[in-house]
């Protein structure tokens, strides 16, 4: 019996420990990188510097560590300043994920500011929306598979695929050439500069009308509808689709 | 590049003691739960709730900003123009700039002499990444960098009260009465 108790300790430190360990920060190198968002008339072009970004976005296990370890980021201590009602809500217990929140699903309904505080915690950042665009347009085999029907068909149709009620686990799918998961098909995602993809006095209400005209590459909808829907958020809201992951600077690897 | 990064977790986990005191006392609902690190004209490190304690308008720019920035300042001059004396001795206002790489402590305070506001009363600051878009983020105030270094971004002055609660967000650089009853009744004598 205390064998048993012994094990069972040691699985759940080890889990704990792997959390972190699991979700490795991975390279993504600097491209001159045609973005989706409506830049000035001469800029076609945005030059994205090298970057990590995490390997599949941040799971409730992982969550768990972090508030664990930061109180004033658990469900009830969170000021209403920082996140809404809805903050964790299928989450049993602030200290308790519970059935509806399995350890290797994507942490959600977490608002803006807890994603920030997140990734500082872990001496990292939430990615621009440059780096999550450029990371995006990868497939398993090239850095920028954007101009490819098959798989621009293959992330649509993961799109339109329902979810049903449980969120499936990180990492089921394929990885890309960078070695990151879950990019299209599990979560929207967080990014630090959310609210300001659309021009200032671009209303993201009539977004699909004049806003989009302003949109470059109209056939790439899953990154428009990205778009469409983080310019609808507030840093305080919390989706029960959205999540996020961390980014770090190329040159702060530890 | 070490040295510099071992600067900023210094300040950042002083601030979090800070705030961490003062949130206590806070209000769910207060702007001043963010930790938040402004650099002011003075070149001091201060809180985002510098005027804890005041009524206080808040609103952001950048001093490169040809028209709006300047548009900005004079308007909120104006509203509190409209107050008693007594009352505008209580009021403090508070203007943040997301552009700290230009906007130096010796900038602001030449935008300050510039609009002779009063440094008793009025301050100017600055904000880094990423807190500069977290006080934005409350604020409801968006801001985009253009390639050409110039910002695009939306218009919006707030009224806390002392606690950080938002009484008031105008969107009018003018005329809004709404918020100048807000304003009056937010600094008259005895206000909470």
């Amino acid at each position: 019996m205390p064998a048993q108790l012994y094990l069972a300790g040691v699985v759940l430190l080890s889990a704990g420990a792997a959390a972190a360990a699991d979700n490795p920060f991975l390279p993504v190198a600097a491209a001159e990188f045609r973005s989706a968002l409506p830049l000035g008339a001469q800029d076609k072009v945005v030059a994205v510097p090298g970057f990590m970004l995490q390997r599949h976005p941040v799971t409730n296990a992982e969550f768990l560590a972090f508030v664990t370890t930061h109180p004033q980021w658990q469900r009830g201590s969170v000021p209403a300043t920082l996140a809404d009602a809805d903050y964790l809500s299928h989450w049993s217990g602030p200290l308790d994920p519970g059935p509806r929140a399995a350890a290797a699903q994507p942490v959600t309904r977490v608002s803006w500011f807890a994603a920030e505080a997140y990734c500082e915690a872990q001496q990292a950042r939430l990615p621009s929306w440059y780096e999550w665009e450029l990371a995006a347009a990868a497939s398993a085999t090239r850095r920028d598979a954007r101009a490819d029907a098959a798989w621009r068909q293959q992330v649509l149709d993961w799109y339109a695929r329902p979810n049903g009620d449980t969120l499936p686990a990180v990492e089921q799918g394929i990885a890309d050439v960078y070695g990151l998961y879950d990019l299209h098909g599990l979560v929207w995602e967080w990014v630090h500069d959310f609210d300001s993809l659309l021009p200032a006095d671009a209303n993201p209400e009539r977004f699909c009308g004049s806003g989009a005209q302003n949109l470059q590459q109209k056939e790439n909808y899953p990154v428009l509808m990205r778009i469409a829907l983080l310019g609808s958020l507030r840093a305080a809201d919390t989706g029960h689709g959205v999540g996020f992951r961390c980014a770090r600077d190329a040159e702060a690897r530890p | 590049m070490r040295a510099r990064r071992g600067v900023l977790l210094g300040a950042l986990a002083a601030s979090c003691v800070l705030a961490l005191c003062a949130a206590a006392a806070l209000p769910t609902d207060s702007l001043y739960q963010l930790r938040a690190t402004l650099t002011t004209q003075k070149g001091t490190v201060a809180g985002f709730d510098i005027y804890q304690g005041h009524p206080t308008v808040i609103s952001m720019f950048y001093g490169n900003c040809p028209s709006y920035c300047p548009m900005l300042i004079t308007a909120v001059q104006v509203y509190e123009a409209h107050l008693d004396e007594a009352s505008r001795a209580r009021l403090r206002v508070l203007l943040v700039s997301f552009d700290a790489a230009h906007d130096t402590p010796q900038r602001l305070t030449e935008l300050s002499g510039m609009h002779r506001a009063d440094p008793e009363r009025w301050t100017f600051a600055s904000a880094r990444e990423p807190d500069a878009r977290r006080i934005a983020q409350l604020l409801g105030f968006h801001y985009r960098k253009l390639p050409d270094g110039s910002f695009d971004h939306t218009q919006a002055i707030t009224l806390v009260d002392g606690q950080g609660r938002v009484l008031a967000s105008t969107t009018k650089l003018i005329g809004d009465a709404a918020f100048q009853t807000k304003l009056q009744a937010s600094t008259a004598a005895g206000a909470p």
